[in-house]
This record gives C-alpha cells, sequence and structure tokens, in this order.
C-alpha cells in the first residue's frame, strides 16, 4: 500500500499554466482544469487556490466559489484508480444505479443512500467512485469509465471483471 | 489565400474522397472507440502493410448507428460504398483480404452506398450489388435526412483538406466575397431556422439584434455545454464534423461584426475537444482563422473553453458567468445577452447545431432549407434515441415526423419481448409521453401542447419494466442537484419536491403529496429565475398527468409493478406473481423439508395451487434474477411438484382443517358471487375464511370456469381441479349450479337477498370474425368445441378443420382435436413470434405437428351448392412496419390461396358476454365491466366485479389475483375495517444467500413422448422428480434477503 504525500504543484509548474491561459476567456477555470489535471492527486489543494488567486489577482473567494461550484474540481485528493459510474437517462434506465450500488458494496463503501456526496474514496486511496452526470455515450447504456478508459455495456458480472483486473495489479491503458 | 482559392483545394483534393485506390474508412467517434473501433483501426494498419496492399486508412467520425459499432467502410474505385457494422479485429483482416480479390467480405455487410450529397457537392461512388440494400433502405435509415449529419463518418474530422474537398468552406468564401452582413442575417430570417437547444428562437431574429448593435466589441459563443443526460448529438457533430460549426460561426461573426468567437464544450467530451481544438489550429493555418481571412478584412478568433460539470451552465446567462471565471449563477434577461453579455458586451450564443445549419443555409438558400420540415419548424433536427430501444443511435429527421416513427420504424420497437411504455423527450426539462400519444409530431410546438418538450433532441424509450415514479423522482434528483441554489423557489422547492417523491418511493406517501406535488410544481414553474427551475417540475407534472395510476398503486398498494421501487417489494417474482405469492419463501421452507409448512404458505395466497402450477403463465419465472446467470428457477414445477407430493401424501387435510378452524367468527353479511371461474373460486375461498355468509353462482353444471370447460385434460387432468373445488366447498362456500344471469338469476333478487355480490362472469364470447361466409354449416366458435369436449361430448365437426387464432384457445382447440384423430391446420394473419399463445404450449404443437399457415389472413369461408364449407380463403400477408405492440402490421399483399377444409373454428379473442347488464352498470365500450381500479365498485356501489370481466382476456393468475385484491376491499367495505392480513400468518425460516452459485440449467420435467400423447388426453407434463425439486429449489438466489 503506497503512503500519499500531499503535494500541491510545484511553483513553476503552476505558473506555466498560469500564463498560458492568461488573458484569455475563461481563463479562470480553464487554469484550475488543467492544475487540477497536473497534480499527481487530481485534485486542488487549497494552496494552489490561494496561489492562483494571487497570481490572476483575482478574490480568493471568487476562487473558492468556482472550485466548489463545478461537480468537476476535487478538494480532496483523489484514489490511484478512479471509477466512474454515468447517471444518465438512457443509463439509469437500464440499470446504473444498481451499478453503483454494487461497485461500492464491493470496496466496501458506505454510502448514505440520499447523501449529497457525489464522490467516495476507499479509506486505503486504492479507488475512487464518482458519478458524472452523462457521458453522452447513451447508446451503449450504461457506461462505466475505469482510469479514462470507457467502459459500455456494463453489467454486473462485468464490472466485476474489471474491478477484479484492477485489484489484480493490471492497470488500464488509456 | 483568396476565396477563389477554395474552389482550387476542392479539387485538388478531391481525390481524399474520391481516390483512385482502394480507401477503408473506420468510425472514430467515442461510441466507436469505446466499442473496440481502434483495436480495429491498428489491426487494419497491420493487414495493409503485412500484405503489402496499397490501400488507403482513414478514420472518420460517427455515421450515426451507434447500436451496430464498429463501424467499417470500404471503398473500391467504380464500386458503391460497403458499409460494414459490429466490425472486430478478424472481420477487420478479412476486409482487407477481400480488396485484392474478386469476392466481397459477405459477413456483417450492413448496407451499400451507391451516391452521397454532401450538399455542398455531390459524389457518386459506384453502382452495384443490387442484392444489399442501400443504406437508405435498411429500418434504422429510412426517412433519414442528413443536413446536419452530411459528413459524419464519411470524412476525417482531423484533416481539413477533407471537409475542403467536398465542398467545405465554399459557404463561407462566398459569402465574404459577395454577400453583405445584412443580408446574410436576412438569409437565416428567411429560412425560419430556429434554435436547436430547446427554446426555438428565431435564430435570424437573434442575429439582427446582435447586428444592429453599435460596432465595437462583439463577442459570439458557440454553447456546446450538451448537460442533457441522454443527448449526445452536439457530442457527435463535433467529434465527426469539427469544421461545420466553425464555419458556420464564421459566416456569424461576419453577420454580427464580431472578432472573437468561443466554443464552450463540456469538460466531459475530451475527444469532441481535441478534434475542435485541432480543427482551429488547421483553419488558423490555412488563413480562415485569424486576420483578413479569406481577404476580405474579417478578424475573428475562436477560443474553446471547457465546462467543468455544471448543468446549469447550458443557460445562457449562466454560461456567461462561467467563461467570465464566476460560479455559473443565472441572471435575470433583460438585459439580453445581444445588448449586453460576455464581458458586458453584447454578445450572441447559439446551439451547436444552430451554428452547424449555417453553412448549409448559406449554400443551397433559406427557400430550400424551409422546405423541409414544417410551417413552424424548419429544417431537420438529430435526435439521440436511446434506452430500451433496438436501433439505438443518431436519428436526424425533419421536424414534424411522428415520434411512432422514431421508436418503430427507426427504432425497430424494444427489440425485446418487452412493451414500450413511453418516451421521455427533452431532458431534465422533458416529460414522459405515453405510448397512447405516439402519433404526435416532434416539433416545437406540439410536443408542447401534450405537456412535453423537445428539448435539444434527447429521446429516451422506456417500456413496462421501467417505474415512472422512479423516473420522476431520478429528474428531480438531477435537477435539484444541479440547481445553481441562488432562488429560493428552485432551491428549496425542488429539495421538497424530491424528499415527497422518495418517500412515495418507500412505500410512504399518501394521497396528499400528490395535490402537494402539483401545488410545488406549479409555484417552482411560475417563479424560478432561468429555465432550470422553470422546466424543473416538467417530468414530474407530466407522469402526474400520463401515468398517475402508476403513482397510487405506490401510495395506495404500496405497490411499484415495474419492480423498480425496492423497498416495495420483498422480490422480482413476488412482485410480477399477480397472487403475491410469497415465493422465497415456499422455496426456503422446501429448501429446509418443511413440506407442509411450504403448502400452508402457498394455500394462503393461491387456493388452487395444484392447478396454477400447471397452467400458469409463471409471470415470476420472466423477471427471475437467475436469469442473468444461467436460466430462471422453475417455479412453477416446484410449486406444482409441492402440492402434487402433499396430495399423494394426503397431507392436506391437516392443513384444510386448521384453515377451517382458523375462520373468523360469522359476521352476518351475504356475499353473491356470480362465477365459478379462477376468479370467482378465489374471492370465495377468501371470503369465506373472513367469515361471511357466501354462495356461488355459475351457469354450467360444474364450477371451475375456464378451468374446467377451456383447458384440455392433457394440461388440467379434471380430478386434480375438482379436489381442489371441494376443498373450497369444505370451507363453507355454498354452489349453486346452472344458474345463468338473465335466465333463471336475477341480479335485483340477488341484490335484496346479499349485501354485495361479486361478478366474476369471465370473458367468453368468440369475437366474429365479419368476413363474407361466416354463417356456413360448419363454422364453429373456438370456446364452444372446447367447452363440448370438456365436458365429455365428441363435436359435431368434419374431419379437415382450419383453426382461425393463435391465442391459447386456438392452440387448445387445435391439440384437442388432433387427438380425436382429425386434420387441423392452424391460420395466422401474423408471424409465428407474434403469437400470444403461451410459450410452452407452442413448442408442444408444434411437436406434435400441427400443421401452422403464418402471414395468412382469413378472407372468405367458401361455401359449396349447399351452404356447407368447403374452403377458406386465406390472402397471402407480408410483415410491415412495428405497430404500437412492438409487432410487425401484416401488409395485404393481393396474393390469395384456398384451403380446402370442411370446418373452420374461428378462435380470435374474446369478449365479455354483457348484454343483460347493460342497464344495470357502466361498460367499456368493448363489453367489459367498469370498476373503480382500487375498489373494485361498479357504476351500482353495491356490485362488484374482477377477472376477465373486468380485464378482458386475461391469464388465470391475473384474474385471481385481481379477485384476492377485491375481496380486500368489499371486506373493508362490509366491516368498515382492514381486516385481510389477518388471514395470513408469519412463517420463520433460514436467510442464507448462496454464496458462489455455478451456472446450472434449469431441471426440466419429464414429459410423455408425442406418440405416447396424440391420440390420448392424458396428462403430458410428469412434473419434477423429488430429486429435480431438491435441485430446482437450491437455484434460487434468494433476492428477497436484505441486510440491514
Amino acid at each position: 500500500m503506497e503512503t500519499l504525500i500531499n503535494t500541491p504543484l510545484a511553483g513553476e509548474i503552476l505558473d506555466e499554466i498560469i500564463e498560458k491561459h492568461r488573458g484569455k476567456p475563461g481563463m479562470l477555470l480553464t487554469t484550475l482544469e488543467e492544475a487540477q489535471e497536473k497534480n499527481p492527486l487530481k485534485y486542488l489543494p487549497g494552496e494552489t487556490l490561494v496561489e492562483v488567486s494571487g497570481k490572476l489577482n483575482i478574490p480568493y473567494t471568487q476562487v473558492y466559489s468556482v472550485a466548489t461550484f463545478y461537480s468537476y474540481f476535487n478538494l480532496t485528493p483523489q484514489g490511484k484508480h478512479t471509477v466512474v459510474v454515468c447517471r444518465g437517462t438512457a443509463c439509469h434506465t437500464k440499470g446504473s444505479k444498481g451499478l453503483l450500488d454494487d461497485v461500492t458494496a464491493l470496496l466496501g463503501i458506505r454510502r448514505d443512500v440520499d447523501g449529497a456526496d457525489s464522490s467516495f474514496t476507499t479509506s486505503d486511496n486504492l479507488f475512487t467512485v464518482r458519478t458524472v452526470a452523462c457521458f453522452g455515450q447513451c447508446a451503449q447504456s450504461p457506461v462505466v469509465e475505469v482510469d479514462g478508459v470507457i467502459h459500455s455495456n456494463v453489467n454486473a458480472q462485468k464490472l466485476l471483471k474489471i474491478m477484479s483486473r484492477i485489484k489484480n495489479g493490471k492497470t488500464e491503458k488509456k | 489565400m483568396r476565396p477563389s482559392e477554395i474552389k482550387i483545394l476542392q479539387e485538388q483534393h478531391r481525390g481524399r474522397i474520391l481516390p483512385v485506390v482502394p480507401m477503408i474508412l473506420v468510425g472514430m467517434g467515442t461510441c466507436g472507440i469505446g466499442n473496440g473501433a481502434d483495436a480495429v483501426y491498428a489491426r487494419i494498419m497491420r493487414q495493409i502493410s503485412e500484405d503489402g496492399i496499397e490501400c488507403k486508412l482513414k478514420q472518420t467520425g460517427c455515421f450515426g448507428f451507434c447500436a451496430e459499432e464498429p463501424v467499417v467502410m470500404l471503398y473500391r474505385p467504380g464500386a458503391p460504398m460497403l458499409v460494414y457494422s459490429k466490425v472486430n479485429e478478424k472481420d477487420a483482416a478479412r476486409i482487407v483480404e477481400s480488396i485484392g480479390k474478386d469476392r466481397i467480405y459477405r459477413n456483417k455487410l450492413l448496407c451499400r452506398i451507391d451516391k452521397w450529397d454532401f450538399l455542398t457537392s455531390k459524389v457518386e461512388f459506384g453502382q452495384g450489388y443490387a442484392e444489399l440494400p442501400h443504406w437508405d433502405e435498411i429500418p434504422f435509415f429510412k426517412g433519414q435526412q442528413k443536413v446536419v449529419l452530411r459528413h459524419a463518418g464519411l470524412i476525417d474530422p482531423e484533416e481539413i483538406l477533407d471537409y475542403i474537398a467536398v465542398g467545405g468552406y465554399n459557404a463561407l468564401a462566398r459569402v465574404l466575397s459577395t454577400v453583405e452582413p445584412a443580408d446574410v442575417v436576412n438569409e437565416v430570417i428567411e429560412s425560419k431556422l430556429r434554435g436547436r437547444g430547446g427554446a426555438g428562437f428565431p435564430t435570424g431574429v437573434k442575429w439582427g439584434i446582435m447586428q444592429k448593435q453599435e460596432s465595437g466589441q462583439k463577442y459570439i459563443i458557440c454553447n456546446a455545454d450538451e448537460g442533457d443526460p441522454g443527448a449526445y448529438m452536439n457530442r457527435n457533430e463535433i467529434e465527426s464534423d469539427p469544421h461545420m460549426l466553425i464555419e458556420g460561426m464564421l459566416i456569424g461573426a461576419y453577420a454580427m461584426g464580431a472578432d472573437s468567437g468561443i466554443a464552450y464544450v463540456r469538460a466531459e467530451y475530451p475527444l469532441a475537444v481535441k478534434r475542435l481544438k485541432r480543427a482551429i489550429q488547421q483553419a488558423g493555418d490555412l488563413g480562415l482563422l485569424g486576420e483578413n481571412i479569406l481577404g476580405s478584412g474579417l478578424n475573428f478568433r475562436l477560443d474553446v473553453v471547457e465546462g467543468a460539470g455544471a448543468f446549469v451552465c447550458g443557460e445562457e446567462t449562466a454560461l456567461i458567468a462561467s467563461i467570465e471565471g464566476k460560479a455559473g449563477r443565472p441572471t435575470p434577461r433583460p438585459p439580453y445577452p445581444a445588448s449586453r453579455g460576455l464581458y458586458g458586451k453584447p454578445t450572441n450564443i447559439n446551439n451547436v447545431e444552430t451554428w452547424c445549419n449555417v453553412p448549409v443555409i448559406m449554400e443551397k438558400g433559406s427557400a430550400w432549407f424551409k422546405a423541409i420540415g414544417t410551417e413552424k419548424s424548419a429544417g431537420t433536427k438529430v435526435f439521440s434515441l436511446v434506452g430500451k430501444v433496438k436501433n439505438t443511435g443518431l436519428v436526424e429527421l425533419p421536424l414534424g415526423s411522428r415520434l411512432e416513427q422514431f421508436v418503430f420504424s427507426i427504432g425497430g420497437g424494444t427489440g425485446t419481448s418487452r412493451r414500450v411504455k413511453a418516451v421521455q423527450t427533452g431532458g431534465p426539462s422533458g416529460g414522459c409521453i405515453p405510448l397512447a400519444h405516439f402519433s404526435t409530431p416532434v416539433d416545437y410546438e406540439s410536443l408542447n401542447g401534450i405537456g412535453a418538450i423537445m428539448g435539444s433532441g434527447g429521446m429516451v424509450v422506456m417500456d413496462q419494466d421501467n417505474c415512472m415514479v422512479d423516473v420522476a423522482r431520478y429528474f428531480l434528483e438531477f435537477n435539484a442537484g444541479e440547481s445553481c441554489g441562488k432562488c429560493t423557489p428552485c432551491r428549496e422547492g425542488l429539495a421538497q419536491a424530491l424528499a415527497i417523491l422518495t418517500r412515495i418511493t418507500r412505500g410512504q406517501g399518501t394521497i396528499v403529496d400528490l395535490a402537494m406535488l402539483e401545488l410545488l410544481g406549479g409555484v417552482i414553474k411560475d417563479s424560478s429565475l432561468c429555465a432550470l427551475g422553470q422546466t424543473a417540475p416538467n417530468p414530474v407534472t407530466t407522469t402526474l398527468k400520463y401515468f398517475r395510476h402508476e403513482y397510487e398503486e405506490h401510495i395506495r398498494e404500496k405497490r411499484c409493478h415495474a419492480g423498480t421501487c425496492e423497498s416495495l417489494f420483498p422480490a422480482l417474482c413476488e412482485n410480477s406473481c399477480p397472487l403475491h405469492m410469497d415465493i422465497p419463501g415456499y422455496i426456503e421452507l422446501i429448501k429446509e423439508e418443511r413440506w407442509e409448512d411450504a403448502f400452508e404458505l402457498t394455500l394462503r395466497d393461491n387456493p388452487l395451487p395444484g392447478t396454477l402450477g400447471r397452467i400458469c403463465h409463471f409471470h415470476c419465472q420472466m423477471r427471475c434474477r437467475r436469469d442473468m446467470l444461467d436460466q430462471p428457477v422453475s417455479q412453477g414445477e416446484i410449486h406444482r411438484y409441492l402440492a402434487d407430493t402433499i396430495y399423494q401424501l394426503g397431507k392436506e387435510e391437516d392443513i384444510y382443517r386448521k384453515l377451517i378452524k382458523e375462520k373468523l367468527p360469522p359476521t352476518g353479511k351475504r356475499v353473491a358471487i356470480v362465477g365459478a371461474g379462477p376468479a370467482g373460486l378465489t374471492a370465495a375461498f377468501y371470503l369465506v375464511r373472513l367469515g361471511h355468509d357466501v354462495t356461488v353462482y355459475d351457469a354450467m353444471p360444474e364450477a371451475g370456469g375456464i378451468l374446467r370447460y377451456g383447458i384440455p385434460q392433457y394440461r388440467l387432468p379434471q380430478e386434480l381441479l375438482q379436489k381442489e373445488i371441494k376443498m373450497i366447498g369444505r370451507l363453507g362456500v355454498k354452489f349453486k349450479m346452472n344458474r345463468r344471469l338473465g335466465g333463471n338469476l336475477s341480479l335485483d333478487e340477488l341484490k335484496k337477498e346479499s349485501d354485495a355480490i361479486f361478478l366474476a362472469i369471465g370473458a367468453w364470447k368468440d369475437v366474429a370474425l365479419n368476413i363474407p361466409g361466416e354463417h356456413a354449416k360448419g363454422v364453429f366458435a373456438g370456446s364452444d368445441v372446447l367447452k363440448e369436449m370438456s365436458m365429455g361430448k365428441i363435436p359435431q365437426i368434419g374431419q379437415q378443420i382450419v383453426i382461425v387464432g393463435a391465442g391459447n384457445v386456438a392452440v387448445d382447440a387445435s391439440r384437442s382435436l388432433l387427438r380425436l384423430g382429425k386434420e387441423v391446420i392452424l391460420v395466422y394473419r401474423r408471424e409465428k413470434k407474434d403469437m400470444p399463445a403461451n410459450a410452452v404450449e407452442m413448442s408442444e404443437a408444434e411437436e406434435e405437428q400441427i400443421k401452422f399457415r403464418f402471414l395468412s389472413a382469413p378472407h372468405e369461408i367458401v361455401a359449396d351448392s349447399s351452404g356447407f364449407v368447403r374452403a377458406l380463403r386465406i390472402e397471402k400477408m407480408r410483415p410491415g412496419d412495428i405497430d404500437r405492440s412492438g409487432r410487425r402490421n401484416p401488409v395485404s399483399t393481393g396474393l390469395f390461396e384456398e384451403v380446402p377444409c370442411d370446418s373452420v373454428i374461428l378462435a380470435i379473442g374474446e369478449r365479455v358476454s354483457s348484454e343483460e347488464l347493460a342497464e344495470s352498470m357502466s361498460l367499456t365500450g368493448d363489453g367489459r365491466i367498469a370498476v373503480d381500479r382500487f375498489t373494485f365498485r361498479t357504476s351500482d356501489p353495491a356490485i362488484y366485479a374482477g377477472g376477465d370481466a373486468v380485464s378482458g382476456p386475461a391469464t388465470a393468475a391475473e384474474a385471481m389475483g385481481m379477485a384476492k385484491r377485491a375481496v380486500a376491499a368489499i371486506d373493508k367495505v362490509l366491516m368498515n375495517k382492514e381486516r385481510f392480513h389477518l388471514l395470513s400468518r408469519e412463517f420463520h425460516y433460514g436467510n442464507e444467500v448462496p454464496q458462489n452459485p455455478k451456472a446450472s440449467p434449469k431441471n426440466v420435467a419429464r414429459r410423455l413422448s408425442v406418440r405416447d400423447r396424440v391420440n390420448n388426453f392424458n396428462e403430458i407434463s410428469f412434473g419434477f422428480t423429488g430429486e429435480q425439486a431438491r435441485n430446482e429449489v437450491e437455484r434460487c438466489l434468494r433476492c428477497d434477503v436484505r441486510c440491514q
């Protein structure tokens, strides 16, 4: 089991991102998106938000407001593997709620049925399970994305196979 | 570059579209890749280099038929394009190998394309392969008109020269050099193009407002935030043809005087973002973006901003706020973006698809465009057809096409045995449209008229296994979660509505909740700031309007018939059983070898266990979860074995005595039941145990109804039925036979002597065929023939018999007559798979070699000179379009045939014989007795009804289930309190769930061989052996066990 070190982005990397987008429309959104992507734990630590606020000269409250408003942004470290279950209409019609229940049960995550959380990370930080409103892959519902790879027509059996492949150490190629 | 150079480039690069060597195109949209198209592409590339074949390989976007991905097209010069579907790596290798050969690879061939109209140019591939359907002849594509999707799947989206080679950017060149901005706007106004994002505002008018703003900084924005779950048209439009969008925006920028454009694409579409950025790069390199475009003086730059997962940012003011680096919260309008938008400047926002229509309008002209579609809704629209539909994919049809065309003609129905129930359109702002309204045209206004909206084009098909209350809750959850939180009606209102709906799905709802939902919906709709809130109640209001009975079932019966809301049923089998038998319960008790307890448990729920164990349709098995592993559990056979064994051992005596002792104290109320069929017998069984004085009247000499007089002995031996009926008699039920309503039984007399009457008269009248010759001698009604045979008489019928019909009566009649040595032919106007008869019966009939004539509609009964039947004239039919029942409509071919025979039996359906009742109570249009859904009261408050007399011909289990519910309702009225639950008791048993079930096929009971059964009426099935029963119960997965 790896111990995770909380690392905000190194200064130069963040500067590079900020300068790349400075002055363009939507610069705050694009900056935060890229900063999150480049962070090894795929999240935005507080320090990053503060730096962005200072360098772009945007009030911290506004940066915080944006970071918390959009579901794409993670303010806590993500697990090594991300499982995203699509909860779009076509997928829901074909039973994706059951898949979400199954995958969280498989990983031993206790979920509040009507809780506000839409993202759950296992205590060993190996897996993060989250939902997305719609991947736009509706013809292949139900859809589950694992580590960036989209799997279509997923049922409980297929899901089990995918999860055990990952647990056995075979990572998905992007 | 000068405008004229575009034309030159187009000619120079024509070879990209019509090369002189063979070319393979692989669809590489996100769904294609998600289904392995990238592996297929790699394989083809390898094969080409290994085989040393001269062949180009191109990646394209998506052709639209997502259910058939990966799609590969093969072009050889002079021949039509061959389209292959569901291609795997092996197919890929074969396709490459076939290039050098004479014979084409035939496997996985979907269709051919002879020629294609790109609208900006035309191309002819070649003629030939007439035996293959042309692309627009296969059901999915038939009727589609590809305007927006004109290039998708046929060009490389990552190559600008492909786009130019088919005529792209020509419209731009022409506009920049010869058309004034104001005239561009006029053309768009003339075309009657309306916003394709869903609101449908006239695009030209919007552009006009922008154009008239004083010059200065102006912005145009492409809204590619496509947040509607279930909609992915915009994703495909960008992934397959990004230049179409760029060209549209360039034309718009020129017309409106903007120099800066932003494409706001949601982050969940990484491939679309990548392809768009690359297209922008390439356009810039060719001088089509940047400064002084095509020498016209137009400056335009296009930036891509990715959304970050907020559905509300599809709303234009929220989108603008998002780009400005704020949280995406809508602002009141006015001011509209056209006067004050992004960074306070005039801004025009249009949906992706709206922009994509612009180059076509400028190329072909507004007259051409508005000739498509309807008066108020011009042009085509792309829809995503998904959900419980066979042919899923992207469908582009002229606006005004009817819903049924989408779902049945193009979609092919559900593709399973389940029936379509509704279509959800317009995403979370839309509504659920029931089957009954499928003839509604799809355009901006017509759907509004029935309470739904067209929205951005998402169409999710739902079948009978979808719970509409759950659908409403799902959308509310989505909308509540996506609410920006700014205004109270949306933020608080949706949260409260969600809480109410959640309680209803948990069985904690009340009737007051429905009124509250409607009230809340109205308030939220009227007072929300933006369209998210204003339309969020739509899913709830439409489902309340069209599926109110589902809400009422959840509230009043605490049941979810679709089997979705898990708090409302223990297991899918129990839920699907019309009698709600505790199936996991009796299976577990058998596992524990507690046979008497198991029998007692079934008997409390089902008064005719041996009978139903033989003849039921087994609704339980249709939903058994074990089907996902191997095959459903044979609950029916287990159930039958249980009853048979108990009867053999004589153990039923004790159990019946127990029930007799348990009877509730006499109530002094008298109930008369008319009809001793399944429904009547069931009602009697429960009413007498509740302590009432019960008398059953029936027109026939013996009790049993259709079980006695309609079902042949080889399926249900009479002794067994009589035994079970006798038991009901021992409980104290009085039977008065040979009494017929309207004859020697008067309803008024009954009313005087009874406190309540239950009518269970069934549906016994055969429907007339209404063809010439129906009154010839030798024409019989199916149920009459069965009745005669069940009474031991040999019907006075000829030797060569033709039976018209395909239900259980027709099949039962044909198999019975076969056993009397007759020659039997069964004639049906549809195909074998459409027959409503029991599947087991059908397969046994085939084994017995009953002759069938499918797709043959009865046309005339031909009689000889003395008036006796001598032949049935049939018309050959062919399967047409799929109709609302999900089956193909038979279409006349004009070809006739005469089938010689001396008797004709009509068995095309039954009706309720209700003429005597017409004056006493309300009947439905087809003669059934009208009752309240929950109280089972007819229009006369003292008279109740149930069974086939209310539902029309249905299964015995359904009739019995209805009777059971009716008894609970009757008793409640008579005694003023709920007592029905007093008739059951708790059984305690183990709750272990099988840990690692291994696949094992279901046990199958032994049956008589055909030789041993075709000349007698002996019971065909032997039922399970003890060993089989013990094995079968172990297969149950105990879905009813819940963890705490």
